[in-house]
């Protein structure tokens, strides 16, 4: 094999590795592990930021790459997502994930000595993973969270998160639900005031 | 005018809210606990019957429940009113009560303050396991009654913990929401119901918060002894009140901040935090998971 060719096999080789490597967090195999890496992420940031642009630019590049947002955002608006149209659908996307990113990098203020503990991974018929974990705190007693984890053709995605029982998005989804009824049923004010919410 | 609220408060307040600040007023007072101790009785007789009216109400709207549906509040326009009157009290008064015993009393204090109003408790909690047929457990409870209210002095102090002996906590809530007809969802509490002071409940959650009070020695005892109200019912009152509202500032300041209709956010964190420990105590087959419940939000996306 002349000496070009077995060099560029190799870097090829060495490239493909390199991917697999980089890619093999999101694309994790087990659910668990998934769960494990997303809270390690996350402390990361907590404990290197302090709350403002640069944290919540961080925490939204953790939800972009671990969570299915626009699997969370269509179930979050239920029936009004048939209603509304494909432009407002992406504006809503985008205006949720913002303030999600928001609202994580503020629920925090500084890191406090948390840890995760992840325990049993349930599979389930319809493809979906239920993660429990443990989030340990230094004072007071430990908070039950549990994940729910789906594949959907992107590797392994984290579609809602359940504290002491309260799913965010049931909880979401009851929240925009009302407001785009007291709203003459329009998902356009709900957008707009996300989007205002995300300005200030 | 004046004599009519203090009339309607006195027949019932006693029994909705355990020893709630009474606006009504000092006269008022002693013909309360008077008439209370008197109709002691008739009372657990009229909570027995409301239990039936809400166990009614529950298994009457059991029937095509969806994971997508939303709670039902059919009264949802009075209880925004009674919301907003509470969010106002609570701005006002209750909220900054609660974060100045939160940062200003030092931390072992807090401690013992929340182990005394929850040994206080135990009983409540132990009848209510007997009723869940769960009798070890109840065992445990007033096990942990007994060694907190003497060596732990009169509750400061949770030596049973250090005893390996776990604390549990249940109200009769969850006892009716056990023993609702097989397949009401543990989702379906009744009609959505917004108490002045005490926050979010609904029909079934309201009903077991009256039976809490009829059964509850605490709150007999005093009566039956005569205890002043101002020296026992309004400062445990007082305490639990700061104690719950220090608790839950954090999860209720991150929920009003980051939702577009607070009192709807709420009223769907509550649902699912008590179907949450009621689905815990039911039997697997009785009811649907809230995984299998949810699996119907494909229906109607």
């Amino acid at each position: 094999m002349p000496l070009l060719a077995c060099r560029r096999f190799v870097l090829g080789l060495a490239a493909g590795v390199a991917a697999a490597v980089v890619t093999v967090p999101v694309l994790a195999a087990d659910p668990g592990q998934l769960i494990q890496s997303t809270a390690t992420d996350a402390i990361d940031i907590i404990k290197k930021t302090t709350p403002g642009p640069a944290r919540q630019a961080a925490i939204q590049r953790v939800l972009q790459t671990s969570f299915d947002l626009p699997y969370m955002g269509q179930t979050a608006l239920g029936v009004n997502w048939n209603k509304a149209t494909e432009a407002e659908r992406a504006r809503f996307l985008k205006a949720a994930e913002s303030a999600e990113a928001r609202a994580y990098s503020e629920r925090f203020g500084q890191y406090g000595g948390q840890t995760l503990t992840v325990g049993k991974v349930t599979p389930r018929a319809n493809g979906l993973f239920i993660v429990d974990s443990q989030l340990s705190q230094t004072s007071g007693q430990p908070v039950k969270l549990q994940w729910e984890v789906r594949d959907a053709g992107r590797g392994l995605r984290i579609t809602d998160v359940k504290v002491e029982g309260v799913s965010m998005i049931m909880t979401r989804r009851s929240d925009f639900n009302s407001y785009i009824q007291s709203h003459g049923g329009m998902v356009e004010p709900l957008i707009t005031e996300l989007e205002s919410r995300a300005a200030r | 005018m004046h004599f009519k609220v203090q009339a309607a408060c006195a027949t019932l307040l006693p029994r909705f809210w355990p020893g709630i600040p009474r606006a009504c007023g000092g006269p008022g007072l002693a013909l309360i606990i008077e008439s209370v101790s008197k109709s002691m009785t008739a009372g657990v007789r009229r909570s027995v019957f409301a239990a039936a009216v809400a166990a009614a109400l529950v298994g009457g709207c059991a029937s095509g429940d969806t994971g997508a549906a939303e709670v039902w509040d059919p009264i949802e326009t009075p209880n925004r009113f009674v919301f907003a009157i509470n969010r106002t009290v609570d701005m006002i008064a209750v909220r900054p009560l609660a974060v100045m015993y939160r940062d200003g009393v030092p931390e072992p204090a807090q401690k013992s303050v929340r182990n005394l109003l929850d040994n206080l408790g135990e009983p409540v909690t132990a009848i209510n396991e007997v009723f869940q047929g769960d009798p070890s457990r109840a065992a445990t409870t007033m096990a942990r009654f007994l060694v907190n209210s003497t060596l732990g002095l009169a509750g400061l102090f949770d030596v049973a913990t250090m005893f390996g002996m776990q604390r549990t906590k249940t109200d009769a809530g969850q006892t009716i929401g056990m023993w609702a007809g097989k397949g009401v969802e543990p989702e379906n509490g009744g009609f959505y119901l917004m108490l002045p002071l005490a926050g979010p409940s609904n029909a079934r959650d309201a009903t077991g918060l009256m039976v809490d009070y009829a059964i509850d020695p605490f709150q007999i005892l005093p009566i039956a002894l005569n205890v002043d109200w101002f020296y026992y019912s309004a400062p445990r009152y007082a305490l639990n009140v700061v104690d719950y509202r220090s608790r839950t500032m954090f999860a209720l300041d991150d929920l009003e901040k980051n939702s577009v209709d607070y009192y709807a956010a709420l009223r769907s964190a509550y649902t699912q935090n008590r179907a949450e420990l009621i689905r815990s105590k039911r039997e697997k087959a009785d009811t649907r998971s809230e995984l299998e419940r949810r699996d119907n939000l494909a229906l109607v996306r």
